[in-house]
């Protein structure tokens, strides 16, 4: 485990050398944050989209909702949501769930744009979600079709966290367990009604307050106990 | 803030204060909150030296403490904790969630810029418990001053429908009208109300044109009814009235014709009602007529309340129907027994003393006899205290469950043993004797000689302010009432984190203030015995200072008018009037206000322990 978060950091500054001008390379030039320093001190950012599908290769982003969290705190006030623009057919029955239409699709923000301000965000910082490898797959794959190269990003996944958490106390996982609704219920977090991406974005994030405050640690634990596991 | 907070704002916009806030600034509010998650057992704040800030519970429970486990509040989902706002907390003050809790919180400078224009938030963040519930008190009385606008119709037409074939004769309806003392009649096809005929009518339309008063009265009779619905004001009533230029207007509910109302029952609202009642009791030639009339106080306590009066209207009001059936009681047991061998005082004690009554209260009641009473003479007294007690409770002021009674030979003594009583009371208390006796300290004469008690009441007062163990031992009886800690979700949280389903309004929130006023007054030998009065009288002498004195008078008036208000909707409900009340029934803001209300009484009961060292003896 060890030797990956080494090589997260390698394979940033060997991508820096290859990154074209622009929002990668900006991005790309942050040092990632440390990952010895205390959890409470790193900042985060909670992050969730809404997608077609779930394969990053074929389907696409619809929307995108984020949250920065410091020092053990959700801030509202870095809240933000942006439908993204298409004008691709999406599926009736996935409207059904994140209720864009095809005319908010086809109004909503160029994906160079989002993306942009996405990797802006996300310097210096940790990205939070539950079950990452989407977010983080879609991400890469927006990257390579922007400007020809996936970056890497350092990710705290609340639902790995879940994973581990019933491995250490050698408990077997249910079907349905690991999922954000059933997790925030076993730790006493309300149930949110409304499914948009910014909401599921701090749903996220409040889980992972949750699950910080019941790993029961006597002194600050560091980013890496936390870190995704790729 | 961006829309997809709105479920966010939403939660916050059905807190007061926050619910009067304008939209734009909940939205500035809502981006302004930060999110934290506290384990359970952990303490809040969570870091040290945090600037003042304000914490909206979203989800679990926190416990207030002061001191080593001494808990002074619980808070669960949309309760705020003010408890952070002011810059300096209390040294041995804290707070422990006691479930996992996520805080909605926000620095309290931010969130004043955000609502200063917004008096109620501000006052809720700065000010005291005292100085919020002076506010709602104040706002309450301003709501209250329409009365009109407060009174449905179907609440005071309550009275004997008259109605009549319209084949009747109009001189057997004249006669009907005359035999009920009304000025109306309605008259009837079946169950089908077919048209009115009034005094008026019977003047214009049948003797002013020679009419034989052999006609059918559906000659003169007026086809077209204006009516009215139940739900409707007075106000409302009045309006048709005047639009109609009728006098008499039917009143329907949903099963059928209820009553009528008259211009005469609506200029009667200014509490004549009452009046009335005492007429018709000082007339009554019967217990049967007595009981009858008695059924008739809900009625009175409703309508004054809908008419917005308050406690000292509905007391006042109440209490002087008690009164009169008391004397009318006696009255009804001398004509039977002869005259008294010697001259006496019935004297009421507690709330009937303290022109406190609401509808049927127990009876609390005794017997000051001249002291030239003779061996013999209690027989009369004996039966005369039988009569009047069974007569009272038959009349729903039930027995004295403490036997505080004048049939009991105790408190039917002459004026001597009375006075031996407060005299060993004053100079020997003892903590149960006391306990059992305090009533005695609310005292006035219904019936009989005044002179009889004003010599026992100013040796009293004289006594009294000059006895600290007295009133050492009065204070902790009158400590023994404490008001709840506040609300826990839907319990009532007591003490020790007990909870309760129920508020007794009564001994968890009057009772206690009655209690100290009582103790302020007898400090300070005053002959007030009404509460609101002693605590007027008792401002800015060494006892009670006026700031508390204000304060006590708020608290008072607010758990008083709460009571009103739930045995009015009681009443209403056609249910009997209690003290006890769900929390279910009080909106968060009235949770808010009583929360104040207790703290006050908390504070003051705390300085009169101190004044009177009660741990000590």
């Amino acid at each position: 485990m060890l030797n990956w978060l080494f090589n997260l950091e390698t394979k940033r500054k060997r991508l820096l050398d290859k990154a074209p001008a622009g929002p990668l390379r900006n991005y790309l030039e942050s040092p990632f944050p440390d990952k010895n320093s205390s959890i409470y001190g790193t900042a985060l950012l909670a992050l969730d989209f809404e997608t077609s599908g779930l394969d990053a290769n074929k389907d696409h982003l619809l929307s995108v909702g984020y949250i920065e969290l410091r020092q053990n705190r959700i801030i509202l006030d870095t809240a933000h949501h942006q439908i993204i623009h298409s004008t691709r057919d999406i599926s009736g029955e996935n409207i059904s769930i994140h209720r864009i239409t095809h005319d908010q699709a086809a109004q909503g923000l160029a994906l160079a744009k989002v993306v942009e301000s996405i990797l802006q965000q996300l310097q210096g910082k940790v990205l939070l979600a539950h079950h990452a490898a989407v977010e983080i797959g879609f991400l890469q794959q927006a990257c390579k079709t922007l400007y020809g190269m996936a970056p890497v990003f350092p990710a705290i996944d609340t639902m790995q966290l879940a994973r581990r958490r019933l491995e250490r106390q050698q408990q077997p996982c249910k079907a349905n367990q690991l999922r954000l609704f059933n997790l925030r219920k076993q730790y006493g977090l309300p149930a949110y009604q409304a499914h948009n991406a910014l909401m599921d974005a701090i749903a996220t994030a409040e889980l992972f307050l949750a699950q910080l405050a019941h790993s029961n640690y006597r002194k600050p634990p560091p980013l890496k106990n936390f870190l995704l596991h790729p | 803030m961006e829309i997809e907070l709105q479920e966010i704002r939403d939660f916050i916009a059905a807190i007061p204060p926050f619910d009067r806030l304008p939209k734009n600034v909940l939205d500035a509010l809502t981006s302004a909150l930060s999110i934290q998650y506290v384990r359970r057992g952990k303490t809040i704040p969570m870091e040290k030296d945090s600037a003042p800030t304000l914490h909206i519970l979203r989800q679990g429970a926190i416990s207030l403490y002061s001191g080593k486990d001494n808990l002074m509040g619980m808070l669960g989902e949309g309760d705020v904790c003010t408890s952070f706002c002011a810059a300096e907390v209390m040294p041995d003050f804290y707070v422990k969630a006691t479930e996992d809790t996520l805080l909605y919180s926000i620095p309290c400078d931010k969130l004043s810029r955000l609502v200063e224009d917004d008096q109620s938030v501000l006052h809720f963040i700065r000010h005291s418990a005292a100085q919020r519930l002076k506010e709602a008190v104040s706002n309450m009385q301003e709501q209250s001053s329409s009365n009109l606008l407060h009174t449905y119709a179907g609440d005071i037409c309550r009275g004997e429908l008259i109605t009549a074939s319209p084949d009747t004769s109009i001189r057997d309806g004249a006669r009907l009208m005359s035999e009920h003392g009304v000025s109306s009649l309605i008259l009837l096809d079946g169950n089908e109300p077919v048209g009115l005929v009034t005094d008026r009518d019977i003047r214009k339309r049948c003797v002013a044109v020679g009419l034989a008063i052999s006609s059918p009265i559906s000659k003169i009779m007026t086809r077209k009814i204006t009516s009215l619905n139940a739900s409707e004001s007075l106000f409302d009533a009045l309006l048709v009235m005047t639009r109609e230029q009728v006098h008499h207007l039917p009143v329907f509910d949903d099963s059928g014709l209820k009553g009528i109302i008259t211009t005469t029952d609506i200029m009667r609202q200014e509490g004549l009602s009452a009046v009335h009642l005492t007429g018709a009791i000082r007339k009554a030639p019967s217990l049967e007529a007595l009981v009858e009339a008695s059924k008739m106080l809900p009625r009175i306590q409703l309508q004054l309340t809908n008419m917005g009066a308050d406690l000292r209207h509905v007391g006042f009001a109440v209490t002087a129907v008690t009164g009169a059936i008391t004397r009318r009681l006696i009255e009804l047991a001398e004509a039977d027994l002869g005259p008294a061998p010697v001259p006496y005082a019935w004297i009421a004690a507690g709330s009937q003393a303290r022109w406190e009554q609401t509808s049927h209260s127990d009876q609390d009641n005794g017997l000051i006899i001249s002291d030239k009473m003779q061996p013999g003479d209690d027989e009369w007294f004996e039966s005369l205290a039988r009569f009047v007690n069974n007569g009272l409770d038959a009349c729903g002021y039930v027995y004295c469950p403490g036997d505080v009674m004048a049939s009991n030979p105790k408190w039917r003594q002459p004026v001597s043993v009375w006075q031996g009583y407060f005299e060993q009371w004053i100079e020997q208390p003892e903590p149960m004797a006391l306990m059992l006796s305090s009533i005695f300290f609310d005292l006035r004469v219904i019936h009989g000689k005044e002179k009889l008690l004003k010599k026992i009441r100013k040796n009293t007062l004289q006594k009294a302010p000059r006895n600290q163990l007295f009133l050492a031992h009065m204070t902790r009886n009158a400590l023994t009432h404490r008001t709840p800690l506040g609300f826990f979700r839907d319990f009532v949280l007591v003490h020790d984190g007990q909870h309760d389903d129920t508020l007794d309004l009564k001994h968890s929130g009057l009772v206690p203030i009655i209690d100290m006023a009582r103790i302020y007054a007898l400090a300070e030998g005053l002959h007030e015995i009404g509460t609101e009065d002693r605590l007027r009288a008792a401002a800015g002498t060494p006892s009670l200072s006026k700031g508390g004195s204000a304060n006590l008078l708020d608290a008072f008036e607010f758990i008083s008018n709460l009571r009103l208000e739930h045995q009015a909707a009681q009443i209403r409900e056609g249910e009997s009037p209690d003290n006890f009340m769900s929390p279910k029934q009080l909106s968060k803001l009235e949770r808010e206000h009583l929360k104040d209300a207790f703290k006050v009484v908390q504070t003051m009961q705390a300085i009169l322990e101190m004044r009177y060292h009660t741990d000590r003896i």
